[in-house]
This record gives structure tokens, sequence and C-alpha cells, in this order.
């Protein structure tokens, strides 16, 4: 596993509490102790967040399946090398995130050669653009935020639709692994989460649900 | 700047408060339901994770007689009836029966003889013990993918695996 992309987590966690950055550091140190059962947690609760961030890429389901099992055995394989267990969250992300970049473009680029019109068209649909069914919109104000959300900027609505997945201590991870700058979101809101507080403050049916 | 510039600035550089929590919360339960994690990952992936962690030391078992009982459509996963598996070491015979919600399963190894038995699930698992006859049991189990984990007191870091079956 590389360091190279890990450098700021720590500042950025510090004093921000427990979060699935730690969680993960825990299960890394378990498993080496011959352990399995902290990482197996960590699996149920980080498979979400790894999930929409390889689909987020534009991956298939299949695809995205393949991507987020591979993702998890790629860290037991090395996680006797792993310098920093603090570092597995953000490792995993960007791992994800660029095996799934990796996959996209190789079907892009398989899609073109085939020429085939419905391959060709299958990754410009954004999964998190398409609507929920109405079990999942419990009433009013989600469909508004929903609304609001598809309005802002394409690298606004991955970073909250990722961050969402988490809790507070573990937003500045997110936003760095999805290659936001720092300051991105957490401790401050930040720009993306200003402009729907803004969208949503001017837009009067959110006012009154 | 425009004044929406100002509003957004000045908003970005506020702490992230309840309303911002409850608007990641609804968006989550939101993002969670337009794309669902498809069901059944967690589980194969716990599984994966066992077989790479016993990796070096695996014999796999092979399904004999009705490949009828077979394979799942989406996966390499066997629906459970009666099944045998077989290697060059040993011989499980295994039957599967539902009692309402819970699985129940009854297994028989041979050449006959005690054995540590594991049943993995979901990246759990169950242990216990064959007896002399190489009978053993596993009850008030949950359905969906599972693994039996075999060791045999003559080799006992050479676990013998069998493949998924679907409980």
């Amino acid at each position: 596993m590389s360091d190279d992309l890990v450098e700021p987590v720590d500042t950025a966690l510090r004093g921000q509490g427990e979060g699935l950055a730690d969680q993960a550091a825990r299960a890394v140190l378990a498993y080496r102790d011959g352990d399995p059962a902290p990482l197996a947690a960590l699996v149920q609760v980080m498979t979400p967040l790894l999930w929409h961030t390889v689909r987020a890429q534009g991956a298939g389901t299949e695809q995205a399946q393949d991507i987020v099992q591979n993702v998890w055995l790629a860290l037991v394989r090395e996680i006797e090398t792993i310098r920093d267990p603090r570092a597995t969250l953000q490792w995993t992300l960007v791992t994800a995130k660029r095996a799934a970049w990796r996959a996209v473009r190789r079907s892009r680029e398989e899609a073109a050669r085939t020429d085939s019109d419905e391959a060709a068209t299958e990754w410009l649909t954004a999964p998190a653009d398409e609507l929920p069914d109405a079990r999942a919109v419990r009433d009013e104000r989600d469909r508004v935020l929903w609304d609001n959300v598809r309005s802002l900027p394409e690298r606004c609505r991955r970073l909250l639709g990722l961050v969402a997945m988490v809790d507070r201590p573990d937003y500045a991870v997110v936003s760095q692994a999805l290659g936001m700058p720092v300051g991105s979101i957490g401790p401050t809101r930040g720009r993306c989460l200003a402009k729907l507080r803004a969208a949503l403050a001017a837009d009067p049916s959110w006012s009154v649900s | 700047m425009t004044p929406d510039d100002v509003t957004v600035a000045l908003l970005a550089g506020g702490a992230v408060d309840d309303l911002d929590t409850e608007i990641l919360g609804r968006l989550a339960a939101l993002v969670e339901a337009a794309d669902p994690v498809p069901e059944g990952l967690v589980d194969s992936i716990g599984l994966a994770l066992t077989m790479e962690a016993l990796h070096a030391e695996l014999a796999e078992l092979h399904l004999v007689g009705e490949p009828a009982l077979a394979v799942r459509t989406d996966e390499t996963s066997i629906e459970a009836g009666t099944i045998t598996f077989t290697t060059d070491v040993l011989t499980v015979m295994i039957s599967v029966h539902h009692e309402n919600d819970l699985v129940r399963v009854d297994g028989w190894a041979a050449p006959a003889g005690v054995l540590a038995v594991e049943l993995h699930q979901s990246g759990r698992f169950t242990t216990t013990t064959s007896d002399e006859d190489g009978r053993f049991a596993f009850v008030d189990l949950h359905r969906g993918a599972a693994r039996l984990v075999l060791r045999r007191p003559s080799d006992p870091t050479m676990p013998v695996v069998t493949p998924q079956i679907e409980l």
C-alpha cells in the first residue's frame, strides 16, 4: 500500500471524534493480530460508501460489484504492509475511485470501438440522478431537497451524495479522496453545501414544507 | 460579487449545523433508495475475504451428483437440499432443512472421525465438532449464502472448504 496520497488525513481528522477512519484503523490492527471480526463489521458499514463512490464514477452495477469486492481483497492482501492504519479509509476510497475510473474508461473505449448506440450511451446515465421511487421520498421536503441537489454542479452532487454516507469526522477524508480541495466540507460547510443551503433558502417550497 | 455569491461565501465559512445534518441525513436515504447496494454484495465480500484468508491452504470440494440442484443463475452458489462434496482426503454430505425462517444443516464426513467444522456466513462463523462417526449439525442458522470449513486433526493447517451453498 502506498502512502503517497494519505499525508493530510491525520491533521484533518484530529479532534473530530470517532468515525469510519478510526474504525478502519482498528479493524486493520485487529486483523493483523489474528482477529478478523472487526474487519467483517467494517465491510458491513463501509461497503455502501464504496458502492456509491464507484457508482459516482459511472460504473455499471455488475462492474461496480466486482470493483468493490476487489478493493476489499486488495486491502487484505496488502494488510501487512500498511504503514499508517489510520489512512485505511482514504486508501480504500481512492483505490475504489481509481479502479472505477479505469473500468469506465475501458467500457467507453470498448463502446466507441463497437459503435453500439446502446452501450455508448449507457455510461452517460449518472445513477445518482435517477429519481428514487415514491416510497423513498417520504415527504415534500425530500422532494424539494432532491430537486435542488440535482440543480447543483456535478462535482457538488457527487461530493454531497458521498459525504451524506458518513458522519462528521469522515467528511474531510471523503472529500479529499474524491480529489476535492481541503476545506470542501468539514469542519465548515464548504461551497457545495453552502450552495445547496442558499438554493434551499431561496426555494419557497422548502421554507413552507 | 453578486449578492448570491456573498451569501454562498458567508454560508461556506459557517460551521456544519443541525440543519446541514438533517439535509445530509435525508440525502443519504434518497441516494440509498435511488441506487441501493445490491442484496448479497456484503455477504459475498465476506465470503471472498474468508477464502482469501485461507488461500494458501485451500482444498476445494467438488459437487457430485445432481447438477439439477445446482447453480443459482446469478452466481456460483448452490441451492441446497442434500449435497455431497468430495476431495481426495474427505467426503462430506450435508442436508438442509428449513424451519420457518431458520435453517438447520446436518452433515456427515467420511472417513469418520472428530473434525472441527466451521460454518461461514456473512463474515461471521459458527464452530462445532463432529462426533466419532463424523456427524455434525448447525441449528438456528439464517438463510443466505454459506460455506463450510472442515479441519482434520491429522492436518489442521490444511482445511477443506466447500463451495458456496445457498441455505
